[in-house]
């Protein structure tokens, strides 16, 4: 079978090309031809059928349950076949759900912000405006409140005065009333009384 | 020739309508392929690993990356050993995955399992002393030679397909096969002597 157990012929190596149909045809009609007129080489040619005719006594066997497919065609793009049997492909399913969703949220999002952007000038100038106006008011309330109130506690004062000054001009007068009508009834009293030693 | 088991060549142009169907998106012309190829490949299959179930699910993937790769295939002549190169890669991928420090079949060359799938395949009608003899010098083959025989012998490949399959040189095959055979010869002489002639 081989050229160092048969080397008996210079051609035995090629048998089990010639068994296996490895050859040529031009080879092949060449090597039938001597295998006529070598017997090793012939030799060699029945003991490796004999040991292939061998091998073949087990069978086949049949298999357990038939293989069948009912999915999609195969994938249009050799790249895109490539990456679908990678390991990456749940990886990059799972950023794109990701993606998509947070994409969706955006998306549903930016009208608000819209919404709140148009308003924001008129609106904020206004609210400032009105919160300004309102805060002025206030304040002006409240110094119109304490200046009044100032003024009240003044008012207040001031007049106490004038009335404590009032009573005592008052009592004053009365003072003076009492004085002047003690004056003259002293004076009255003086000239209706004679006058003992100088007429006499 | 005698040896050659399944000629590729009758199933090639066959084989290329069935591919062209499956490429315009027709499904069920690649069950028709598989329906084709599935008990050969499970055969494969099962004489590399030793194991029906193995091989039933390495078959499943095979067709499988077949189905997704179909594209990938430029000569629709060779989808014979486009495909078994396919399941050489799966069957070598199972392994590892089975046991990761080896990257071969994990049954031994030159020890005899009692429990081998060879040992368990006697076929009807034949002398059983000539079965167990075959399936235990098949069994003491190193994984490559017995790889290259279950390739030329039970599927009967032409060398340049084997070295496509295997990713190797022919002349790396034909050594491979040949020193198998001359081991196979030796072994199983005297149980030929008694079954076959």
């Amino acid at each position: 079978m081989s050229t160092k157990d048969n080397s008996a012929c210079e051609r035995a190596n090629l048998v089990p090309d010639y068994a296996f149909d490895e050859l040529a045809p031009a080879e092949r009609r060449s090597m039938e031809l001597h295998l006529r007129q070598c017997a090793a080489c012939a030799g060699e040619l029945d003991q490796l059928r004999l040991t292939t005719a061998a091998l073949r006594v087990l069978p086949d066997q049949e298999v357990p349950r038939r293989i069948a497919f009912v999915s999609d065609a195969p994938a249009s793009g050799a790249w895109l076949s490539a990456f679908w049997n990678s390991a990456a492909r749940l990886g990059f399913a799972s950023a794109c759900v990701l993606a998509a969703g947070l994409s969706f949220a955006a998306a549903h999002r930016q009208p608000v912000v819209v919404q709140t952007a148009g308003v924001s000038d008129a609106a904020i100038q206004q609210a400032v405006d009105k919160a300004v106006a309102v805060a002025v008011d206030k304040a002006h309330a409240e110094d119109i409140q304490m200046t009044k109130a100032a003024l009240d506690a003044v008012d207040g004062k001031y007049a106490q005065k004038q009335r404590n000054l009032m009573v005592a001009m008052q009592e004053t007068l009365v003072d003076e009333r009492k004085r002047l009508d003690l004056k003259r009834v002293y004076a009255m009293s003086s000239y209706d009384t004679p006058r003992m030693g100088a007429g006499q | 020739m005698i040896f050659r088991a399944v000629p590729g060549s009758a199933r090639g142009a066959e084989d290329a309508d069935l591919i062209a169907r499956v490429r315009k998106g027709d499904v069920e012309g690649f069950n028709l392929l598989v329906s084709r190829w599935e008990k050969r490949v499970f055969n494969y299959l099962l004489r590399l690993t030793g194991n029906p179930d193995d091989a039933m699910d390495l078959s499943q993937d095979v067709f499988l990356k077949a189905y997704q790769n179909i594209r990938k295939l430029d000569d629709t002549a060779r989808f014979g050993p486009w495909l078994y190169r396919i399941a050489h890669n799966e069957a070598y991928s199972g392994f590892r995955r089975k046991r990761p420090e080896v990257a071969a079949p994990e049954f031994e060359t030159g020890t005899e399992t009692k429990d081998s799938f060879f040992d368990r395949q006697v076929a009807p009608g034949i002398a059983i002393d000539l079965s167990l003899a075959v399936s235990g010098a098949l069994d003491r083959l190193s994984p490559e030679q017995r790889e290259a025989v279950v390739l030329k012998i039970y599927q009967g490949f032409k060398f340049d397909e084997m070295a496509e399959i295997l990713d190797c040189p022919v002349s790396t095959v034909k050594s491979r096969l040949y020193t198998a055979l001359e081991l196979l010869k030796t072994e199983l002489a005297p149980a030929n002597t008694r079954g076959i002639r």
